[in-house]
């Protein structure tokens, strides 16, 4: 289950139900399935802190470095994971800021390559899937940032003289460990990105595809590097089958591209791009909205193609091509 | 005073026969008389990602296997291959290992493949009701990770490890063809492979893992029919088929052990799938029929 954007959708008075607006795509459930609710005789309603914890993380550390990424270089790992816990280790649960992971912040940031950027909002299984572990690009799950808390839960204790299996929500204690994490990871993230910026927005989302109260709203777009950044992309995904409730150009994606042409950005939407709508039909090869068939079949089926660049244009370049030549002839004939 | 002298002069020899005795035992050399191979050597911190990968797995991705001991499981792993020439190895040096972290896998979920390596396990990333190798607890902690001993200290080679071209019983292999036993083995119900029909000399090879350990593995009692996805390349070209020359073959091993098998040529969300990389390819154009 989408944990990590239940934490991201945090701040709409449903961010508890969000484990049903965080997308469950391509039939992938995680199959750590723990409930949300809390047990009765615990101190906080959220999951307690995820067990191995520290083996977890430094072998992510450590499998960043040498596999995932080792453009980033060397970083000692035992060092990282110190800085991590020192934030929220033997603290008040409750009170535990972004700035408190500073220092782990300034040891595990890396640039990312400029054009790899991908913010997101609704959709975290859709963008770490079409991502690829950077192979296409690099979202923050993809970072050594994101290594360290992607699809994991963490808090201290004030005390620590009982083991508590709880941990508070963000509707319990805004200053929650986890939630100051994503946070500052957010801002630093935006504050690393540069040429081509992406962002990937649920265009079936209810409450719009562009939350103004949410991660990319609040910590990630205040914090971009104008000046080193050329253009946003904006792409805009429907559910198969899903309503279509924004696009670009209507809606809360209006506002978004308002906003960011105001703030100086050159700006670019596309709806349903291409190359991530063939990965939401992975799950509906037989959708209507999913045809897809190799160029021989198409013949049979006497197919009209509805991609730009495709036999439309051709025909119109060959037509125009024609009709060209033709007046070329004629004014030879005129003068011979 | 003869006493003393006689003392001193054993004290003495004591003394040299250790220091010599130190300096001539072969005791662990450096790394400079490590063996020498052509393929990559053990990944730096292995223990810390095989460790941190075996936790995460029962943890995260399959929490059912909860009371494996990963610990167990990385010091079996080390015993291995520690200290061994790296050309030697046996499949008695890996049963701990197999044993320990072996596990079922649910039935009509595996996915069996050869020569379509990366096509594979991006789509397995994606789609979750299929299970490679790669997806067991055995093959998530090895994928893509190298590792081979020495008989010199420290016992474990980080510069290189032997390919298969330069001996079979090198550590890698073996592991390999070890797990993919177990895990045609584990099969049931309806298990899948993906084959590659874009590549020379045919999709099916005897000499492949798929062709030598998997499809003998498989349980007639547990397995009841073989799927064949038969994947071209986008744009790449169609050497094999399903009516093909080495798929027909294939059919009559698996039919002679009692398997069904059926044969589907461009598996149509594999397709899809290889699409997300080339959206802007003739194979991949979206057409509307008329459907709806």
């Amino acid at each position: 289950m989408d944990r990590t954007s239940c934490f991201r959708a945090r701040n709409t008075p449903k961010w508890r139900t969000c484990r049903g607006s965080g997308r469950v795509f391509g039939g992938k459930v995680l199959l750590f399935s723990k409930d949300f609710s809390g047990v009765d005789g615990k101190k906080w309603k959220g999951e307690g802190t995820t067990p191995n914890l520290d083996s977890i993380i430094i072998g992510r550390c450590y499998e960043y470095i040498r596999i995932v990424n080792p453009a980033v270089g060397e970083k000692n790992c035992s060092e990282l994971l110190e800085a991590f816990k020192k934030a929220f280790m033997n603290k008040d649960p409750c009170n535990i800021l972004p700035s408190d992971y500073e220092l782990f912040i300034n040891l595990s940031q890396h640039s990312i390559p400029p054009n790899k950027s991908l913010f997101w909002e609704n959709n975290q299984f859709l963008v770490s899937s079409y991502a690829a572990r950077t192979r296409r690009y690099m979202p923050l799950g993809d970072t050594l940032i994101g290594a360290f808390g992607d699809l994991l839960n963490w808090c201290g204790q004030a005390n620590n003289t009982e083991v508590d299996d709880s941990c508070p929500t963000t509707e319990e204690c805004e200053n929650n460990a986890v939630e100051s994490f994503w946070r500052i990871a957010s801002i630093n993230y935006a504050k690393q990105s540069s040429g081509i910026i992406h962002v990937m927005l649920n265009g079936s989302a209810t409450g719009g595809a562009y939350p103004l109260k949410g991660f990319f709203a609040d910590f990630e777009i205040p914090n971009l590097q104008k000046e080193r950044i050329s253009q946003i992309e904006i792409w805009v995904m429907d559910d198969i089958g899903g309503p279509d409730l924004d696009s670009c150009g209507k809606g809360s994606v209006q506002t978004l591209e308002t906003q960011l042409k105001e703030m100086g950005y050159d700006i670019t939407c596309i709806d349903n791009y291409k190359s991530v709508l063939f990965l939401l039909c992975l799950d509906h090869p037989d959708h209507p909205s999913c045809p897809v068939v190799s160029s021989a079949l198409s013949a049979q089926r006497g197919c009209v193609f509805s991609d730009q660049g495709g036999s439309w244009n051709r025909l119109t370049l060959i037509s125009f091509a024609a009709f060209v030549l033709q007046i070329h002839f004629n004014l030879l004939n005129q003068f011979a | 005073m003869v006493l003393l002298v006689g003392v001193l002069v054993l004290l003495v020899s004591l003394v040299v026969v250790i220091v010599l005795a130190a300096i001539l035992t072969p005791g662990r050399d450096t790394s400079s008389t490590l063996l020498q191979w052509k393929g990559r050597g053990t990944t730096k911190n292995l223990r810390e990602v095989v460790l941190g990968r075996c936790y995460n797995y029962i943890t995260m991705v399959n929490p059912e296997l909860g009371n494996k001991d990963c610990l167990k499981i990385w010091e079996t792993l080390q015993d291995a291959f520690m200290y061994k020439n790296p050309c030697n190895i046996t499949t008695d040096d890996y049963q701990p290992l197999m044993d320990l972290a072996r596990h079922p896998v649910p039935c009509n979920k595996s996915l069996f493949w050869s020569k379509t390596n990366e096509l594979v396990h991006r789509y397995t990333k994606i789609d979750h009701n299929f299970l490679t190798l790669e997806d067991t607890l055995l093959g998530y902690i090895a994928d893509q990770v190298s590792w081979c001993g020495d008989p010199a200290g420290p016992g474990i080679n980080y510069e290189s490890c032997p390919k298969w071209t330069e001996c079979e019983s090198n550590p890698s292999t073996v592991y390999w063809k070890m797990a993919s036993k177990m895990f045609a083995e584990e099969a049931c119900g309806v298990v899948q492979v993906m084959l590659n029909g874009s590549i020379d000399a045919g999709a099916f090879r005897s000499s492949s893992i798929f062709g030598s350990v998997e499809i003998f593995n498989l349980d007639p009692n547990k397995v009841s029919t073989i799927q064949i996805w038969l994947m071209h390349n986008i744009g790449g070209p169609k050497r094999d088929s399903c009516t093909g020359y080495s798929i027909t073959r294939l059919k009559s091993i698996l039919e002679e052990r009692n398997f069904i098998v059926s044969c589907e040529d461009n598996y149509r969300p594999v397709w899809l799938f290889q699409c997300v990389s080339e959206p802007g390819h003739e194979d991949c154009r979206l057409c509307f029929c008329g459907i709806q």
